[in-house]
């Protein structure tokens, strides 16, 4: 080890632990860099070049003999009302969810305020969706939608005839079994979020509003509220990301059918690439949807850094 | 009266959270008549065994074939232990990976800050991205480094995708240990790296262990990467579950609930196991208990 120098005056000191070496820094970053090097960033330079050409694997040539073909993707893309109606399908299904989602788990923490005997148990219920692998929880869903399935059982009870309406087939409809499909794996994650953030924070300026004589909605929006509001504000900027991204489910339940009412972002991609193979022009999708998103994300860690 | 609605609203929220899993259990040993019968039966009539025989053995699956289905025109004719066995095997190495690259990412990026490092958020952003978006070109990428339908390209590939999470996660478990426990050692003439594995790696092996298994999780659930990254030869859980749709009969309800049910122990049991950090690792490490 290199000998230590005595400190010059208005020379910072170095600190034993916090010790800016580059070497040793370097070295432990090292191996997280090169594997996202390989599996995203240079994935993510060949996507800009694909986007500039119209290559379809069935075209015979390989992609990079394609011809360049400039901004032309791009100029399609925005006239394509497929590619169009599934950006705006997929920000409704965020927004849809995230606001259930952000609800449910909201009045079913408040529930959970004070003690009871099976209080735990419940707790350990209500969470069982979201341990559950995805493909298996839409095909649950599948199930339960089916035209002859318990939900339409169900309704049948209720409107007092026999009803039988297949839901994923009908284009008005089928978005509403991929959306509770959604809210019902991921509300517990708000729940649970929720419910600690409530429990951590400071009771006694919660008691001290109501025994001054706050009603309990009162107290609640006034003082626990916006004690928790970072908390609740990070949970819903998640769980947006993470239902921007939504594929699973759809798949599963839909394939982005009938036609395409349910096709999201992803799937528009999935189907695109992988179903009529036009690589360039989903790359160029790919390219814009990863540059919007990470300009969103930029803003938002900066707004975020602010804050904090 | 209030509190009596209140439990009443609880015990609604149990049922409703029981359902999907209740169905999809209960289809799961419903014979083929059962599996989308008029009225549907809540509870198998007739119980049996013989989905999850489909799904273990391939002369059940074949036999099962000729008698109902007429011909055996589903994908899946082999048994699901070889799935099992890919999922185990590259949700395992890939989640050794990316909490081993994660720990050390994650140590550096709170012990050599920099000025300027946008490493940690060029991390999160891979979480962000719609993983399609890479994909695309990840395929060309792996035919052309000849790790298409490969163990190797599933493990690197799901290795990437995670580590934003543990890094994160270990991280803010890292960040709960006291620098002055390594200052000490440091004094003592350890060096930085010995103290990270003497000190640090000891204090957090809680941590190292929750993020283990919440990022296996993610691993065995994972379903895109598995669908686009393979071309038959590498079949993961997820994507057996997936594949048991018959052209002629359409979805194999049963057997899909019988490999739905198995396929999903494991998530669930793990899950419990670390339910109290499972709301960590969710939120990136943001929110801790």
């Amino acid at each position: 080890m290199a000998r230590r120098r005595v400190a010059r005056p208005n020379e910072q000191v170095e600190s034993p632990v916090a010790r800016r070496g580059p070497s040793l820094g370097f070295l432990l970053a090292l191996p997280a860099h090169l594997l996202i090097l390989v599996t995203v960033l240079v994935p993510s330079i060949l996507v800009v070049w694909l986007s500039l050409t119209d290559w379809q694997p069935t075209q015979g040539i390989p992609w990079y003999a394609a011809p360049i073909i400039g901004l032309w993707n791009f100029s399609d893309l925005f006239n394509d009302q497929r590619f169009v109606g599934a950006v705006l399908r997929t920000i409704v299904i965020v927004v849809v969810s995230v606001l259930a989602e952000l609800g449910l788990g909201l009045a079913l923490a408040l529930l959970f305020l004070d003690d009871w005997p099976w209080r735990k148990f419940a707790v350990a219920v209500i969470v069982l969706p979201m341990m559950i692998v995805p493909v298996d929880a839409a095909n649950a869903f599948f199930m339960l939608f089916n035209e002859r399935g318990p939900i339409n059982q169900i309704i049948g009870l209720v409107v007092g005839h026999q009803y039988t309406f297949g839901w994923l087939a009908d284009p008005d409809w089928a978005l509403l079994p991929i959306l509770l499909a959604e809210i019902w794996q991921w509300t517990p994650l708000m729940f649970l979020l929720l419910l600690t953030a409530f429990l951590s924070a400071p009771r006694n300026q919660w008691r001290a509003a109501l025994s001054l004589g706050a009603s309990p909605m009162r107290a609640f929006l006034r003082v626990l509220l916006p004690l928790t509001l970072p908390v609740i504000l990070v949970a819903a900027i998640i769980r947006g990301i993470e239902t921007f991204k939504i594929f699973d489910v759809i798949y599963i339940l839909t394939r982005g059918g009938p036609g395409t009412a349910t096709e999201t972002i992803s799937m528009f991609m999935y189907n695109g690439a992988f179903v009529y193979f036009r690589i360039g022009y989903i790359a160029a999708a790919a390219l814009l949807v990863l540059v919007v998103v990470g300009t969103f994300c930029l803003a938002l860690v900066r707004s975020l850094g602010r804050q904090a | 009266m209030r509190r009596t609605a209140g439990r009443f609203a609880v015990v609604i929220a149990m049922a409703l959270a029981l359902l999907p899993v209740f169905w999809l259990i209960s289809t799961s040993f419903k014979p083929y008549d059962e599996w989308a019968s008029a009225p549907p039966h809540w509870l198998p009539h007739h119980p049996t065994l013989q989905n999850y025989r489909i799904v273990f053995a391939p002369e059940a699956a074949r036999s099962f074939a000729t008698a109902t289905a007429g011909t055996l025109d589903y994908k899946v004719s082999e048994s699901a232990w070889r799935a099992f066995a890919n999922s185990a095997i590259i949700s395992t190495i890939a989640t050794a990976i990316s909490v081993a690259v994660g720990t050390l990412a994650a140590y550096g990026m709170l012990r050599f800050p920099k000025k300027h490092d946008s490493f940690a958020l060029q991390l999160l952003s891979v979480r962000m991205f719609p993983p399609i978006a890479v994909v695309v070109p990840l395929v060309i990428l792996f035919s052309a480094l000849k790790l298409t339908d490969t163990h190797l390209g599933l493990i690197l590939a799901y290795a990437a995708f995670t580590l934003p999470f543990s890094t994160w996660m270990i991280r803010s478990f890292i960040e709960e240990v006291p620098t002055e426990l390594e200052g000490v050692a440091r004094i003592y003439g350890m060096s930085q790296f010995g103290a990270f594995v003497h000190i640090v790696l000891p204090l957090i092996r809680g941590g190292l262990l929750a993020t283990a298994l919440f990022v296996f999780i993610l691993n065995w659930s994972e379903f895109l990467l598995a669908l686009t990254l393979t071309s038959g030869g590498i079949v993961t859980v997820t994507l057996q579950v997936a594949n048991y749709v018959s052209a002629s009969s359409g979805k194999l309800y049963g057997v899909q609930a019988a490999m739905g049910t198995i396929s999903t122990i494991p998530v669930i049991v793990f899950g419990y196991l670390i339910q109290r950090h499972m709301v960590r690792g969710l939120t990136f490490g943001a929110v801790k208990r």
